[in-house]
């Protein structure tokens, strides 16, 4: 862990030094704790900057205004609204896994004191629901091992290894390493490589199963046998293309892509402020304001 | 049912500023695309996750106070478009357009706020996502 941080603090220090100087217009605020800049110009082929080889560092966040990345209402490229585009290819295990979760957002949202929503209770969200869950400021650092990424939701991280090692083999209950059984993980097991010196790919298996998981706040379902391929492609120095397609057979019937989102390189300066689940403080807003509403 | 005699029920649209659809609450126990204006004086401002939360003291036509609560999203939501732990203080004097609940309880959540030295809140940096303005 030691390691981990020491890692990232030096990338902080070399993104905030070289790669992104006189970038940023954006100067100071009150005490030096900079605030998100939702108001930068866009970029045209005029601004655009070269993107450095083989890098994603950065603090980054959906393109455009705040609450970009929110897909309350589904995965950002399916979002969960009827309309037939975004019908999904549920097998019939996954429809029926879908009809028994209570979301209180998309197209069979119910009052919130009626959904099943594991996240209600606090339980962290996990792979890939963590890219579908207000997406918002996120930090990337990387070294020659490992890519880190740092969600703002709830202050989670995941890893996806990147010094050569495989993916361990997706077996019923967890994945097999080293002729060993090993657990389902939250965020479960990550490895990338670059696919050229501006794509990177990572690919994740051995996430939790369908009782603790869902894909996205409308319910929809996700199992443990899903996985995940994430592509990162950086089309500028400003700019990154994030996209994520799933392969579930045991939920859906055919791979589907659940996101594509253009991320927008903010100043690595930037003060994040905290967005968690509290179990305390969730007890008091549904005490105060959920329960009633639902009546 | 509750009568809301001095607030203005109208239709939303075009009137107030979209909202942030942040997940975690849902919107179905909202009556969307109807907006309540209130007048009162803040009881308690809660900054808090999930949703901060405002009570409200609002008399009546009839002189009866009744006491609602408007929902924000949480703070960092609700950050840029000026929301802050002091922004509201005991006894102040607001208005606040929310969009009620559906089951007529006196609850909402926040869509504009007038401040007592006339300032407004909500109406720039809490302009959502565009997925968020599609579903109002």
């Amino acid at each position: 862990m030691a390691n981990l941080f020491r890692t990232f603090s030096i990338g902080l220090v070399v993104v905030a030094s070289g790669l992104q100087a006189g970038t940023f217009a954006q100067t100071t605020s009150p005490g030096g704790w900079l605030t998100p800049d939702w108001g930068m110009p866009a970029i045209t082929t005029a601004t655009r900057k070269p993107a450095p080889r083989r890098n994603l560092e950065g603090t980054w966040a959906p393109f455009g205004r705040f609450g970009g990345g929110t897909q309350a209402g589904g995965v950002q490229a399916k979002p969960n609204n009827g309309r037939p585009e975004n019908q999904l290819p549920y097998t019939p295990f996954g429809l029926a896994l879908y009809k028994s979760h209570k979301a209180l957002e998309g197209a069979d949202a119910v009052k919130p004191a009626d959904g099943n929503d594991p996240r209600n209770l606090c339980e962290p969200l996990g792979m890939p629901r963590t890219n579908h869950y207000n997406l918002g400021l996120t930090q990337i650092f990387q070294d020659d091992h490992k890519v880190a990424v740092l969600y703002q939701y709830d202050n989670r991280w995941r890893v996806i290894w990147t010094d050569g090692r495989q993916l361990p083999t997706l077996v019923d209950g967890g994945v097999e390493l080293g002729g060993e059984l090993r657990e389902q993980r939250l965020f479960g097991y990550s490895v990338g490589r670059w696919v050229d010196d501006y794509t990177f790919e990572a690919r994740t298996i051995g996430t939790m199963s369908e009782d603790r998981a869902w894909l996205d706040s409308t319910g929809r379902p996700i199992s443990d046998q899903v996985r995940v391929t994430e592509t990162f492609k950086r089309i500028g120095l400003d700019e990154m293309e994030w996209s994520e397609t799933i392969d579930d057979p045991k939920v859906y019937s055919k791979p589907w892509e659940t996101m594509k989102f253009t991320m927008r390189l903010h100043d690595p300066r930037t003060d994040i402020m905290e967005y968690y689940c509290s179990p305390i403080d969730q007890a008091n807003y549904n005490k105060v304001f959920a329960n009633t509403v639902s009546k | 049912m509750r009568r809301w005699s001095v607030i203005t029920l109208a239709v939303a649209v075009g009137l107030v500023t979209p909202w942030v659809a942040f997940a975690h609450h849902g919107g179905a126990a909202f009556d969307n695309g109807k907006t309540a204006v209130l007048k009162g004086t803040v009881v308690e401002w809660i900054y808090s996750n999930p949703h901060c939360l405002l009570r409200l003291d609002v008399k009546g036509e009839d002189g009866k106070v009744v006491q609602w609560i408007a929902e924000g999203q949480a703070p960092n939501v609700i950050f840029p478009g000026g929301y802050r732990k002091d922004t509201f203080k005991v006894g102040d004097v607001v208005t606040v357009t929310v969009e009620p609940v559906k089951n007529n309880e006196p609850m909402g959540r926040i869509l504009q706020t007038v401040l007592a030295n006339g300032k407004v809140l909500g109406r720039a940096s809490s302009a959502g996502s565009d997925e968020a303005i599609q579903r109002r």
